[in-house]
C-alpha cells in the first residue's frame, strides 16, 4: 500500500493496459479490467490510485469514482489485509450465512462493513458469488472458502492471522 | 403500410394516429396532447431510461414498456391510461418514495418539483414502507451547488449534463442500490461555467443552487420572461422576482439560441441592480431633480446647446435608440457614436452552448439604427472631437452593470465635454462635476427589443417594479423630451416605439413586438402579414 506522489504502473503493468487497450472498443471500455490492474500495482484504489487511473486514461476521475464504489469487488482505500466477503444471496443464507456473519463479528469485534483495529481484517455482505452449489461462500481477497461449518470460519480466521505473523492480534 | 416511408401509423389510447418515424412514443403521444410523466427524460440529453415513470401499456410487450426510449411503430397499440399503465406508474412512485425524506416543507424545490408533481398525481396516499430511511449525504459539491442526497432520485440527468453538455465530468453516481447518490470526486468540485443548469434539471430538491438556497417559495415570485445582457448570445431567460426584487434567473427554452440552459455569469450576474452605488434619482448640479423634472432640466441643457454629441452603450434597445436617433436628427448637427465593453473570453462547450467573448447584447440593433460605423469611425471621430475641445455639450449613456463605467479611456474623455448629461446605472467618476445626471436602466430593467450577435431580435422585458426603484425608464424620459421639443404629443409604450422605428427602418420593417413574441426572431425573416399593433402607453 504504498501511496507516493510518484504514482505509476511498472513496465509490466503498463504493457498489459496497453494490451487491454487493444481489446476494447474504445479506452473507456476498458476501465474495468484497468482498475485490476491498479489495484494490483497499488495495493489500494484510494483518491490518488483513482486519480491516475482518471488521468493514464483521459477520463473524469469522477467516471473512475462512481465505477470503483459501484462493485463490491474492487480493494477501496481503508480495506484491511484480508476482505473477508461473506455471500448473503439466496443460496447461501438458507445455509447459514447469517450466521457466519455473526460468527466473524463476534471473533473479530467489527460489523459489517468494519474494519478491525488491527487493520487486517474488514467484513462485507455481499451478492451472489456464484458459487452456490458450495453455499455458504467467503471470498477473502481473491480465494473463495466454501461450504463453510461455524468452525470453518474459525479456522480461516486463525489461518489468516498465523499468516499475516501476528498470531495474537 | 403507411403512406409515405417517414409515417407511422399507431393506435394511441384507442385513436389512431400518426407520426413521422423514429420518434420515440413519448414525443410522438405529447404531439397528441397526451403528456407521459418523466423524471430521468431530457429533450437536452441522452436517453437513460432508468425511473421507469414513464412506463405505458403496449400490445406488443407482456409487460409495460418506457415510452422514453421505445419508438412507435406500425400498429403499435398504446395505453397512458389502462390499468396496467395506472398501476405501473403507482408503483414506481411509492417504490421511488421508500427513501425520499418528503421534506417539502423545507425544500427549496417544493413547487416545482416534479417528484412532488407526479406523487400528486399518480402515486399512492400512503406508504407501506414500515422499515428505517437510509440516509445519504448533505454537504457541498462545488461553490455554487449543494446536494441534500437523501432527496436525490439518481435519474442521473446531472450527471449526464456535465458528461454531454458542458463536458467537464465533474459529477457521478457513487455505490450502488438503494446508497446510490450523486458526489464529485475528493478535491474536484464542479466547477464550471454551465453549472447552474445542473439544478434546473433536478427532477427534484436534491441539487440546489447556495445562491438562491432559503431565499423564496418558488410559487410567492412573479415571472419575467425576458433576455440576459450579459454578452451577445442573448440567452432567453426568466426573472423571478420577490416583492420587486430579482431573486434568481433561470433559462427558457428557445431551440434557435440557448436551448434549455444559460451560464453562470449571467445566472448569478444581477447583483449589480443593488449594488450600494446604484443611481436612484436624478442630479442637476448637484441638485436633486424629481422624476417629473427630468426631462424638463434636460430640455433647458439642449436648447442652449451650440453643438451637440450623443454617446450610446450597447445595453440601450432599439426604441431607445430610435428616440435618440430623432432627437439628435431635430437638434441639427448633432454627432452620435457609442463606446462598447471590453471583451471578454469565448467559452464554448461539447452540447453546443457557447458564451461569446462580446459583451454587447445590442450591438446589432445599434448599428441597424444608428449605422454600422457608430462603434468604430463614428466613435474615432468623437474621440477626437472630445479630445480637441470642440463639444459643447454631450449626452454619454453609461448603461450595463455599469461598475467600469464606458471603460477607461471613454471615462477620461467623458469629462473633457463643456456641458455632461450622463444617463448612468451607477454612481462613479464619469458621473462628476456632471451638470445633469439621470439614473438608467440595467438591463432586466428595460422593455424592448435587443438583436443579437446572430442578428436575431428578441424582446427583453423589464423586471422594475414600484418597490424596487422609482425613476422613469430612460423609454419615458426620452419622449417626454421630445413632447417639450414638440416632436411627439404624447409618450407610447416599448411596442408603439418599435412600430415608429419598422416604419421608417428597412432592416426592422415588418417586425412588431408581439410578431417577436416571446422566443424573438431574426431580423431576416419577415412575417408575412404585417400585424397592427396599438402604441398606448
Ligand atoms: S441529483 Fe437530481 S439530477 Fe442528479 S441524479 Fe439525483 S435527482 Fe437526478
Ligand atoms: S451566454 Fe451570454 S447571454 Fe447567455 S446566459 Fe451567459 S452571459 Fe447571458
Ligand atoms: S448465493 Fe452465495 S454464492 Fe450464490
Ligand atoms: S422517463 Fe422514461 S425511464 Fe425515466
Amino acid at each position: 500500500m504504498t501511496v507516493t506522489e510518484t504514482l505509476a504502473f511498472s513496465d509490466e503493468a503498463m504493457k498489459k493496459y496497453e494490451w487491454l487497450l487493444s481489446r476494447y472498443p474504445t479506452r473507456k471500455a476498458a476501465l474495468l479490467p484497468t482498475l485490476r490492474i491498479a489495484e494490483s500495482e497499488f495495493g489500494e484504489l484510494g483518491v490518488p490510485q483513482m486519480k491516475y487511473v482518471a488521468d493514464l486514461m483521459e477520463i473524469p476521475p469522477a467516471t473512475v469514482f462512481g465505477v470503483v464504489t459501484f462493485y463490491t469487488h474492487y480493494r477501496r482505500a481503508g480495506v484491511g489485509k484480508y476482505h473477508l466477503q461473506v455471500c448473503s444471496t439466496l443460496s447461501c443464507a438458507l445455509r447459514g450465512s447469517g450466521d457466519v456473519v455473526s460468527r466473524v463479528t463476534e471473533r473479530l469485534g467489527i460489523g459489517v462493513g468494519e474494519t478491525s483495529e488491527c487493520g487486517l481484517f474488514t467484513l462485507s455482505k455481499v451478492e451472489c458469488l456464484g458459487s452456490c452449489d458450495t453455499a455458504p461462500v467467503i471470498q477473502c481477497n481473491d480465494d473463495y472458502h466454501e461450504g463453510l461449518s461455524l468452525e470453518d470460519v474459525d479456522a480461516l480466521i486463525e489461518q489468516l492471522r498465523q499468516e499475516a505473523g501476528k498470531g495474537g492480534a | 403500410m403507411s403512406d409515405s416511408n417517414s409515417t407511422v401509423r399507431w393506435t394511441l389510447n384507442g385513436t389512431e394516429v400518426e407520426n413521422e418515424a423514429g420518434m420515440t412514443i413519448m414525443e410522438a403521444a405529447k404531439v397528441h396532447g397526451v403528456d407521459i410523466p418523466q423524471f430521468c427524460y431530457h429533450p437536452g440529453l441522452s436517453i437513460a431510461g432508468n425511473c421507469r415513470i414513464c412506463m405505458v401499456e403496449s400490445n406488443r410487450s407482456p409487460k409495460p414498456v418506457i415510452s422514453c426510449s421505445e419508438r412507435i411503430a406500425e400498429g403499435l397499440e398504446i395505453k397512458t391510461q389502462s390499468e396496467v399503465a395506472v398501476d405501473a406508474r403507482n408503483s414506481v412512485m411509492e417504490f421511488q418514495l421508500i427513501n425520499h425524506p418528503l421534506d417539502c416543507p423545507v425544500c427549496d424545490k417544493a413547487g416545482e418539483c416534479v417528484l412532488q408533481d407526479h406523487s400528486y398525481e399518480h402515486g399512492p396516499d400512503r406508504s407501506r414502507f414500515v422499515e428505517d430511511k437510509n440516509i445519504r449525504h448533505t454537504k457541498e459539491l462545488g461553490p455554487t451547488i449543494d446536494i441534500w442526497g437523501n432527496r436525490c432520485i439518481v435519474c442521473t440527468r446531472c450527471v449526464r449534463f456535465c458528461d454531454e453538455i458542458s463536458g467537464t465530468g465533474e459529477l457521478c453516481v457513487v455505490e450502488r442500490g438503494d446508497r446510490s447518490v450523486v458526489d464529485v470526486f475528493p478535491g474536484v468540485p464542479i466547477d464550471n461555467s454551465l453549472a447552474g443548469n445542473t439544478v434546473d434539471i433536478c427532477p427534484v430538491g436534491a441539487l440546489i443552487s447556495s445562491d438562491f438556497k432559503y431565499e423564496a417559495r418558488v410559487w410567492n415570485m412573479d415571472k419575467t420572461s425576458s433576455v440576459c445582457g450579459g454578452c451577445s448570445r442573448g440567452c432567453n431567460v426568466e426573472v423571478e422576482t420577490l416583492d420587486g426584487f430579482v431573486k434568481r434567473l433561470t433559462p427558457r427554452e428557445n431551440l434557435d439560441v440557448n436551448d434549455w440552459w444559460m451560464c453562470d455569469h449571467g445566472r448569478y450576474g444581477w447583483r449589480h441592480l443593488y449594488a450600494d452605488s446604484r443611481l436612484e434619482s436624478a442630479q442637476h448640479d448637484g441638485q436633486a431633480v424629481s422624476p417629473t423634472g427630468t426631462s424638463g432640466a434636460l430640455h433647458q441643457l439642449l436648447s442652449s446647446s451650440s453643438s451637440t454629441a450623443f454617446l450610446v452603450d450597447p445595453y440601450m434597445t432599439c426604441e431607445e435608440l430610435h428616440l435618440v436617433r430623432s432627437i439628435a436628427n431635430s437638434l441639427g448637427g448633432s454627432t452620435i457614436a457609442g463606446w462598447l465593453p471590453a471583451a471578454g473570453t469565448e467559452e464554448t462547450f461539447p452540447g453546443g452552448f457557447k458564451i461569446s467573448a462580446d459583451k454587447h447584447p445590442n450591438r446589432k440593433g445599434a448599428e441597424h439604427v444608428l449605422g454600422s460605423d457608430l462603434f468604430t469611425a463614428s466613435a474615432d471621430q468623437l474621440k477626437s472631437a472630445l479630445s480637441n475641445g470642440s463639444i459643447d455639450t454631450l449626452v454619454a449613456f453609461v448603461g450595463g452593470d455599469g461598475f467600469e463605467g464606458a471603460g477607461g479611456e471613454w471615462n477620461d474623455l467623458i469629462s473633457k465635454a463643456g456641458k455632461r448629461i450622463v444617463f448612468a446605472t451607477q454612481q462613479g467618476s464619469w458621473c462628476d462635476g456632471a451638470d445633469l445626471v439621470v439614473p438608467a436602466t440595467a438591463p432586466l430593467e428595460k422593455e424592448g427589443v435587443w438583436v443579437n450577435e446572430d442578428d436575431r431580435a428578441q424582446r427583453t422585458r423589464s423586471c422594475r417594479s414600484l418597490t424596487s426603484n422609482h425613476f422613469p425608464s430612460e423609454l419615458v424620459v426620452l419622449q417626454e423630451l421630445q413632447v417639450h421639443m414638440d416632436l411627439r404629443n404624447r409618450p407610447l409604450s416599448a411596442a408603439g416605439i418599435f412600430r415608429e422605428l419598422s416604419e421608417t427602418s428597412d432592416a426592422f420593417s415588418g417586425h412588431s413586438h408581439s410578431g417577436l413574441g416571446d422566443s424573438g426572431s431574426p431580423l431576416s425573416q419577415r412575417p408575412a402579414a404585417m400585424s397592427s399593433e396599438g402604441g398606448h402607453s
